[in-house]
């Protein structure tokens, strides 16, 4: 064994970290922002801190939950052609596949379209609050934790994808008019994404931790 | 930081890192992290089975999801299915490369790769291959990364058949692929989760 690992293994685990990847054991350095962390062993991108983590973090939440209703019921485009018009939204697909048989897809279209990237902006928004106004309730590391979760289960992006497609196939067909939901759709996924990369966890976690303690009277 | 060759894992510092909130803690004793409440395990759970039978749905379900047609189309009375490779082909005909290229590569190549990826990170695993770890690392991150993009296929025709639905004459519907290629992407989805990368690195 050589001297440094004898000195990491007499520090305190609070100032090491290791890579969940490859499961090495580092020390924790202080980091600025506008650089990042990854592991020497694997590469795996271990932190990135970013400056006013919180308060871009709430900032985006807020506006994303606010464009969150226009952009599922809102239709996002109508179809004009031979005479016919056809406006679709968000909501209106999933219920259509539900209605064609198809309850599973539906269910789960509906589910990483829709109602994991509600949850999971429900979730930051949350957090990012508390931390804001220095409250900690019981609840919040267990919000935190379940961020992670939802976080790789939202598909916004793939569906604006999806949206993507569906223009280049339709539009030899008939013409298109896009709607105001569309627009909500872009912004609430700018926004959401936005949110997703400001929001620092390490900050956040540290902050958990090491919320002040009540003052005794 | 330690320089290069002389590493030491968390596992062999008796130190178990939280799945969750990545907080390291002293191994035994604790089945759940103080900080976050999530169970505390060495390594996920299980992890090589559970990949392995998530990978063997997958596998199989990969077939009918693409040989059953996934899109049926009424236009003025005549109906036409079309599977995912007709799609394709379709898209290849009419000249739109760029949009063929990434409908080929989210729902039938994407597929393919996480398979295959995961299969042969298993078979490295229980062979104990212990070349390029880090390529293999990164592999599987990419992995975790595009799994999702999958779902592409899926939300096109969702969205199809919801606009391009003019009366009984012309229409867009699903077809029965759809719910078998949902399923490819939810447990490949699965399997990406429940494999533990750091098994590839373990002695």
């Amino acid at each position: 064994m050589t001297k440094d690992e004898i000195d990491l293994l007499k520090t305190n685990p609070a100032d090491l970290l290791a890579c969940p990847d490859c499961d090495i054991l580092l020390l924790k350095k202080h980091l600025y922002p506008g650089c990042k962390a990854c592991c020497p062993r694997c590469g795996y991108t271990l932190h990135i801190p970013v400056k006013n983590s919180v308060e871009k973090t709430l900032v985006c939440a807020l506006t994303g939950l606010l464009l969150f209703v226009p952009a599922v019921f809102l239709p996002i485009m109508t179809l004009d052609t031979m005479g016919m018009e056809q406006a679709g939204s968000i909501f209106n697909a999933i219920i259509k596949i539900y209605q064609n048989g198809y309850r599973g897809v539906a269910i789960m279209v509906a589910l990483t379209s829709s109602i994991f990237p509600l949850i999971k902006l429900l979730l930051t928004f949350t957090i990012a609050f508390f931390l804001k106004i220095k409250r900690y309730p019981n609840c919040l590391p267990r919000c935190l934790r379940y961020y992670k979760h939802f976080n790789e289960w939202g598909m916004r992006e793939v569906f604006m994808v999806g949206i993507l497609v569906a223009i280049i196939k339709l539009h030899h067909m008939a013409h298109i008019h896009y709607n105001f939901g569309l627009f909500c759709f872009i912004a609430l996924l700018i926004m959401a994404l936005y949110a997703s990369v400001t929001m620092d966890e390490h900050e956040f976690w540290d902050r958990i931790e090491h919320k002040p303690e009540k003052l005794k009277n | 930081m330690i320089s290069r060759g002389n590493y030491i894992t968390a596992r062999e510092a008796g130190l178990i890192l939280c799945p969750d909130c990545h907080k390291l803690l002293p191994e035994g004793g604790l089945s759940n992290c103080p900080r976050c409440g999530a169970a505390l395990h060495l390594r996920k759970p299980d992890s090589i089975n559970r990949t392995w039978a998530l990978l063997i749905t997958a596998a199989i379900l990969f077939f009918p999801a693409n040989i059953l047609p996934i899109m049926k189309m009424d236009f003025l009375g005549k109906a036409d299915y079309s599977t995912i490779i007709d799609g394709i082909i379709y898209f290849f005909q009419t000249g739109s490369y760029g949009i063929g290229i990434i409908i080929l590569t989210a729902s039938v190549l994407v597929p393919c790769f996480k398979i295959i990826g995961i299969f042969l990170m298993l078979l490295s695993i229980h062979f104990r291959w212990k070349g390029r770890l880090r390529h293999k690392t990164l592999f599987f991150r990419i992995i975790l990364f595009v799994g999702r993009w999958s779902m592409l296929d899926i939300f096109v025709i969702a969205l199809l058949q919801v606009l391009f639905n003019f009366g009984n004459l012309t229409s867009i519907e699903a077809a029965p692929a759809v719910t078998y290629f949902t399923a490819v992407v939810l447990s490949t989805m699965f399997c990406a989760i429940t494999f533990d990368p750091r098994l590839l690195w373990e002695e």
